[in-house]
């Protein structure tokens, strides 16, 4: 078993924003995290972590370069391989929460997995044990209108792991909350990291947040100028 | 659930799309209802009219004669080769004056001979009752829509243009032609018919000898329309009409009408379509950032598509059951206000109510096809990132 669940060599990617204009999003990037790690990616505006973050979770194809998710390749998959990939493998939070509002909290979570096709009744018993997990067990039947922010990134966060995945990416997941909300998201991401050895890596402007994490990834023009992997395997190995 | 959820989450714009469909709907069930009932009017005619040849005066429609004939002409008739059966009859307007137009067959009184007995393969049978036998007289049978309008019943006495008879009985309702019938014996119509003529022509007829229609029975294998030609050839002013004529006096005429009366209906259905199409391109703009954290969650390119497609099958199953059910109302109520007056004019068969409401949904569907993909392809990254 390989242990790095991300190997990102040479990625490049350039963005079409009209004509003749293009955007160099990433120009030739690196990026390794092993396994449940919990890593923050962090740079300026326009540094490219995003791109990297969307690129690694299948979200987004790389122009070139090569991207392996838990040892497979990913940068060739097309379709509905990268949809499967995505569902199963990679779980997302955003910095809007970006709950569907017509939905109660359970079937926000459990609309994920019925995506990766879990019948509908393992879905909602699976989303039940995860809204649990992250301390929502009372409001289960709320919709994310009646929930607090911490409250529905609580349910993102459910919702991110409802089908297993070995790693979720946020992106920005404390951007939207306060100070003391914010801690608490960071730890319930630091338990579940802790507890099930679920990778984690958190695009994030807030140094609190990556100051949570194991290691933090600087990124700049669309490279990766530090990746901290010097003073992790010092931690590693401490 | 969900899909309903999501279909009133913008409610005044979903209701406006809805209404747009119901309005499609009524429009196609009330006139389709028109054009179904009419459509049992020629198919009973083109029973009635399919194995025989109908001789009446000259410059008739349908078998209304304007001119009365001889009933010499009964053994004439039956004289030419392939006839087995001649039988006449008395047909008249029920009404001394004509109202209003009507659509197919208006109130008429029917007295026959009974020599058609026997070989009459179109039957009306009786609700309440029996028929009126050959030679009786100062007796009616009711057709089933006249009911009302002579607010008939077995034993009781109904004036006919101005004489009085007794009721002897009610007939089934047939959706053609007898339900708008008065059926008496043939002298009792055959005296209606002179006494509705001008005085000075009265005193010239002999009531007996009179009638206005001859159905003209054959020989098993005899080619009806080949039939009326003979006929028409053999005998002098006259109008022999065997089913090729009913075609295209009655049969083609209405079957335009019909066309027409869809071709509109169809087309108030299709601009509830177009109003299904803007509503779900503009759902599919607004939602955008969510189909970008479903893709993101792991939904397929037609998992999205499925969803925007059955919430546009909703608007058009909601927008079908509602149309037809206002349709419905408008058919039954405008039946009992014409009951009175014998002008049934709709009816609202299963196949029509089942075929508008399905053919809601399929416009829904269809209407919902071109968003609902636009929706499937949106790059999530791209959708991620819109506002």
């Amino acid at each position: 078993m390989n242990d790095n669940i991300i190997e990102i060599t040479g990625v490049t990617k350039r963005y079409r924003l009209g004509k003749d204009n293009y955007v160099n999003a990433l120009r030739g990037a690196d990026l390794t995290v092993a396994r449940g790690e919990m890593v923050a990616l962090m740079g300026p505006s326009g540094s490219g972590k995003s791109t990297l973050m969307h690129i690694a979770g299948c979200l987004d194809r790389a122009d070139s370069g090569e991207v392996r998710l838990g040892g497979r390749r990913v940068d060739t998959l097309r379709g509905r391989e990268l949809v499967s990939v995505r569902g199963r493998e990679v779980g997302f939070i955003f910095q809007g929460f970006n709950l569907i509002p017509t939905m109660t909290a359970v079937e926000n979570v459990a609309l994920a997995a019925e995506y990766a096709g879990v019948s509908k009744r393992d879905a909602i018993r699976r989303a039940t044990g995860l809204l649990e997990l992250v301390g929502l067990g009372d409001r289960m039947r709320h919709t994310p209108t009646e929930l607090s922010g911490g409250q529905q990134q609580r349910v993102a966060i459910a919702r991110a792991l409802v089908n297993g995945p070995g790693i979720v990416m946020g992106d920005e997941p404390t951007g939207d909350l306060d100070t003391a909300t914010s801690e608490e998201i960071v730890g319930v991401m630091r338990d579940i990291n802790t507890d099930q050895g679920t990778t984690f890596v958190l695009v994030t402007h807030n140094p609190e947040v990556a100051e949570a994490c194991d290691r933090t990834i600087n990124m700049r023009d669309g490279v990766v100028v530090d990746d901290g992997m010097a003073l992790f395997t010092e931690y590693r190995s401490a | 659930m969900r899909v309903v959820r999501n279909v009133f989450r913008r409610r005044l714009r979903a209701f406006l799309t809805i209404f747009g469909i119901t309005i499609g709907v009524l429009a196609l069930v009330v006139m389709g209802a028109m054009a179904e009932k009419l459509q049992l009017l020629v198919d009973g005619g083109v029973e009635y009219y399919g194995d025989k040849v109908v001789v009446s005066g000259p410059g008739s429609i349908g078998g209304f004669g304007v001119e009365p004939l001889s009933r010499d002409l009964i053994g004439e008739l039956e004289a030419i080769d392939g006839v087995s059966r001649a039988s006449g009859s008395v047909m008249m307007l029920l009404d001394e004056e004509v109202g209003a137009v009507s659509f197919g067959v208006p109130a008429n009184i029917n007295g026959e001979d009974g020599r058609a007995e026997g070989y009459e393969s179109f039957e009306v049978r009786f609700a309440d009752g029996r028929a009126v036998e050959p030679g009786e007289r100062g007796v009616v049978a009711v057709g089933a829509d006249l009911v009302g309008k002579l607010e008939a019943e077995v034993g009781k006495r109904v004036t006919i243009r101005g004489e009085s008879f007794e009721v002897v009985g009610i007939a089934e309702k047939t959706l053609t032609a007898p339900d708008q019938a008065v059926m008496m014996g043939l002298e009792d119509a055959q005296d209606l018919f002179v006494a509705s003529l001008p005085a000075a022509v009265r005193e010239t007829v002999d009531a007996r000898e009179l009638v206005t229609s001859i159905a003209v029975y054959l020989d098993q294998g005899r080619d009806p329309d080949a039939m009326a030609r003979v006929i028409a050839e053999e005998i002098p002013d006259i109008t022999a009409m065997g089913p090729e004529g009913f075609q295209t006096s009655v049969q083609e005429p209405l079957q335009i009408f019909n066309q027409i009366i869809y071709a509109v209906a169809l087309v108030s259905l299709l601009v509830g379509g177009l109003s299904v199409i803007n509503t779900m391109t503009m759902a599919v703009a607004e939602r955008t950032r969510e189909i970008g954290v479903r893709k993101a969650i792991g939904a397929s390119d037609g998992a999205i598509m499925r969803q925007f497609v059955a919430e546009s099958a909703v608007i058009g199953l909601v927008g079908g059951v509602l149309g037809l059910l206002a349709g419905w109302g408008i058919v039954l109520a405008a039946n009992s206000a014409g009951a009175a007056s014998a002008t049934e004019l709709f009816l609202l068969t299963p196949r029509l109510a089942f075929g508008a409401v399905g053919f809601a949904v399929v416009l829904g569907v269809v209407s919902g096809l071109y968003p609902a993909w636009h929706a499937a392809r949106l790059d999530p990254v791209e959708a991620l990132r819109y506002e």
